[in-house]
């Protein structure tokens, strides 16, 4: 059961962060309008010279499909970039470990996870990257793909906004994402978190003999407060070590712990009140916060419901609240890192971690988890459209067949790149290869990873053990249509609704707390009948299967 | 032609983005690290007899009776914590190998105990921070097993 402890500690961080994202959104209203700001001073020559250097107009109204091709483009390059620092890092500065480079299918996937901001990892980032790839392949995506969301998620808020009659411009969201919100943060993040414990060295990894006789351990000392900042600013998730922030040099203390639970909610948040400033109209922000927030604090009650004891695969320093509270943060902001192995949880916590990623949206990661918000209400506004026999209508726009059409793709792409790989992987017998068994635990491991896949999370129980060619491409290319797919629906939608007439609202309101309890309704029941039988069959059947063998006295806390 | 441009922009995009955020960024960042905060940036070390036995933060290997020993099978495999009562355990076991009296253990448990939520949750210790203290409170004893 939730105890007065956990409450309080959750209390204290959600507070916290919903504080400072409400302050953060009055900031990024003027970042992404393009208004007047005294910063202008210092970012406008920067800014200005990026554009001149890249040769790119930032002035120029971009329609959908323009923002989606220079979009997809510039995720091209940057992945090919990568891909290649990854293959020859032995032949590239920055290596004292000598450390070769990646086969081509660990590198695909690697790349193709990092570009889109999922960041699973079928590797160990200790023993396999150079300095040079963790910081210009791994810390590079964190930072581009982060700037990529966050610009996506902008230009479909705007379109609905309809303030400006245009999605805008992708090189200046771009660019502005990168100078004026994610380096600045992640400076400020950097230097707590090396205050905290998190190294940030070039030194080699060296050999040292400990205080008992004959002892020796590796210290890991590399730049990894650069990388663990962004990573969780950027709701990316990938560690600088494959146990990820479990690992003590990335996340040293409690205090470090909290710390960075707060930064990966922090930018997701304050795009939700961002919404409202963009409409002109608080409330519709306040909508998509609390639709989102009710839904991560449903999965938080849920996940908290089993008594977790310190065991096997939790580290001491978090115990079981903090090990519980990220688990489902991580989830629930798509992120994907972790400070606990997964293994080490109750079914339950499992089954609140899918709830997080199927819905992606509960807040969802920066930038797209508004988007995903976006996807749903027009799903709803058009149930509840049929059922009251109205006109659909969203802040005075009316809805029409295509914006119905292009949402229900966007909700569609997921079930689809998610069920058909999991069944195609147990049919070919590829878990047998990675020495999973044909069971419960097996089917959740596996579900799993490609629900964390298309989600763009991250986390996983697989880990290294999934380094083999077939997980490798058929993951990767999930990461690629889960992440690019949704984005092109939603960019034609809010492109055409940019422009289009608005009428004062005649239909249902949307500003109000009966239009957020009718969308968390139907959020969960969109997703979870899509894809109740594949719950059954994993976590729900795990549970249901300890119960058998005695396990549910300490399921229920009894 | 609006194809080559794209491509060609998108190239350049690239370049200058990993300079930023692949190099200038993190490699600044160990600038300021190495000069502000040298410690932590270089991994929280702690030193015995003047010289470094490694990272406060990274679970040591001890076998030895003498030693409260770690529990390696957590998330990380390196936690350098223990909880109490599991440090408490030890204890019987620390005091035959070494005559250290249990209640001087006992006592240095508590001088060593944390709590996983800052003033309430599970208490732990830190394993090294706590050996260290015995060897420094007892040479004589900990000598044949120090390096």
């Amino acid at each position: 059961m939730l105890s007065l402890e956990d409450l309080f500690v959750v209390a204290l961080v959600w507070g916290i962060v919903i504080i400072l994202a409400w302050f953060l959104s009055r900031y990024l209203l003027t970042v992404f309008t393009g208004a007047k700001s005294r910063l202008d001073r210092f970012f406008l020559p920067i800014e200005n010279f990026i554009y001149f250097l890249a040769g790119v107009d930032s002035t120029e109204k971009m329609g959908w499909k323009e923002y989606f091709k220079a979009l997809f483009y510039l995720n091209i390059a940057q992945a090919v970039l990568a891909f290649f620092i990854l293959m020859f890092q032995q032949n590239l500065p920055l290596n004292p470990m000598h450390y070769p480079g990646m086969s081509w299918s660990l590198a695909f996937n690697t790349v193709l996870s990092f570009s889109s901001n999922t960041n699973l990892q079928h590797y160990n980032g200790e023993t396999t990257l150079s300095y040079l790839s963790q910081m210009s392949a791994i810390q590079f995506l964190q930072f581009t793909s982060a700037a990529t969301g966050l610009a996506a998620g902008v230009a479909v808020l705007r379109g609905f906004a309809g303030k400006a009659k245009t999605i805008g411009n992708f090189y200046f969201d771009y660019v502005r994402s990168l100078t004026r919100v994610l380096l600045p943060l992640t400076f400020v993040a950097t230097i707590v978190l090396i205050a905290l414990g998190v190294p940030q060295s070039l030194g080699g990894y060296s050999s040292i003999p400990t205080l008992q006789r004959d002892a020796y351990e590796i210290l890991y000392k590399g730049p990894i407060a650069s990388l663990v900042s962004i990573m969780q600013l950027g709701t990316n998730g990938g560690g600088y070590f494959g146990a990820n922030s479990a690992y003590p040099l990335q996340n040293p203390t409690q205090i470090s712990d909290f710390f960075e639970i707060g930064l990966m909610m922090f930018i997701p948040t304050s795009i939700l009140f961002l919404f409202g400033r963009m409409v002109g109209d608080n409330r519709e922000g306040r909508t998509l916060f609390l639709a989102a927030y009710v839904i991560y604090g449903i999965d938080l009650l849920l996940a908290f419901l089993p008594a977790t004891q310190i065991g096997r695969g939790m580290e001491v320093r978090f115990g079981s609240t903090a090990s519980v509270f990220w688990t489902v943060t991580t989830t629930a902001f798509t992120t994907g890192s972790v400070n606990a192995s997964l293994s080490a949880f109750n079914p339950v916590v499992i089954l609140t971690g899918f709830f997080g990623m199927l819905i992606q949206a509960a807040p969802g990661g920066k930038g797209v988890g508004a988007m995903y918000l976006l996807m749903y209400i027009i799903v709803t506004i058009f149930l509840v459209g049929l059922m009251a026999g109205r006109t659909p209508e969203y802040l005075g726009i009316k809805i029409e067949g295509r914006d119905v059409k292009l949402a229900v793709a966007a909700f569609l792409t997921h079930p689809i790149i998610i069920l058909v790989p999991t069944v195609v992987a147990f049919v070919i017998g590829a878990e047998k290869t990675i020495g999973l068994t044909t069971n419960s635990i097996g089917f959740t491991k596996v579900f799993y990873e490609y629900t964390t896949a298309a989600a763009n999370n991250g986390s996983d129980f697989l880990g290294a053990s999934a380094n083999t060619v077939f997980f490798n491409v058929t993951t990767g290319v999930v990461m690629w249509l889960g992440r690019f797919l949704p984005m092109l629906f939603m960019l034609a939608i809010a492109d055409s609704v940019a422009i289009r007439k608005r009428t004062p609202s005649q239909g249902l309101k949307t500003g109000n707390l009966s239009f957020v309890i009718i969308l968390v309704v139907s959020i969960f029941i969109l997703t979870v009948l899509t894809f109740f039988p594949f719950l059954v069959l994993g976590p729900i059947l795990q549970f249901l299967q300890g119960f058998k063998t005695g396990f549910g006295g300490v399921v229920l806390g009894l | 032609m609006k194809g080559v441009k794209r491509i060609s922009t998108a190239a350049r995009l690239t370049l200058i983005s990993v300079v930023i955020c692949g190099l200038i960024f993190p490699l600044v960042m160990t600038g300021i690290g190495q000069v502000a905060l040298p410690w932590q940036s270089n991994g929280s070390q702690v030193y015995f007899e003047n010289r470094s036995i490694g990272s406060e933060l990274i679970s040591q290997n001890f076998s030895a009776p003498v030693f409260f020993h770690p529990r390696n099978n957590s998330a990380s495999g390196v936690d350098p914590d223990i909880t109490l009562s599991y440090a408490t355990s030890q204890i019987p076991r620390i005091h035959n190998a070494t005559g250290i009296s249990e209640s001087f253990l006992n006592a240095t448990l508590q001088k060593y105990r944390q709590y996983t939520l800052f003033f309430f949750g599970t208490p732990y210790v830190n394993v090294l921070n706590v050996n260290l203290f015995l060897v420094a409170s007892y040479p004589t004893i900990y000598s044949p097993y120090v390096q």
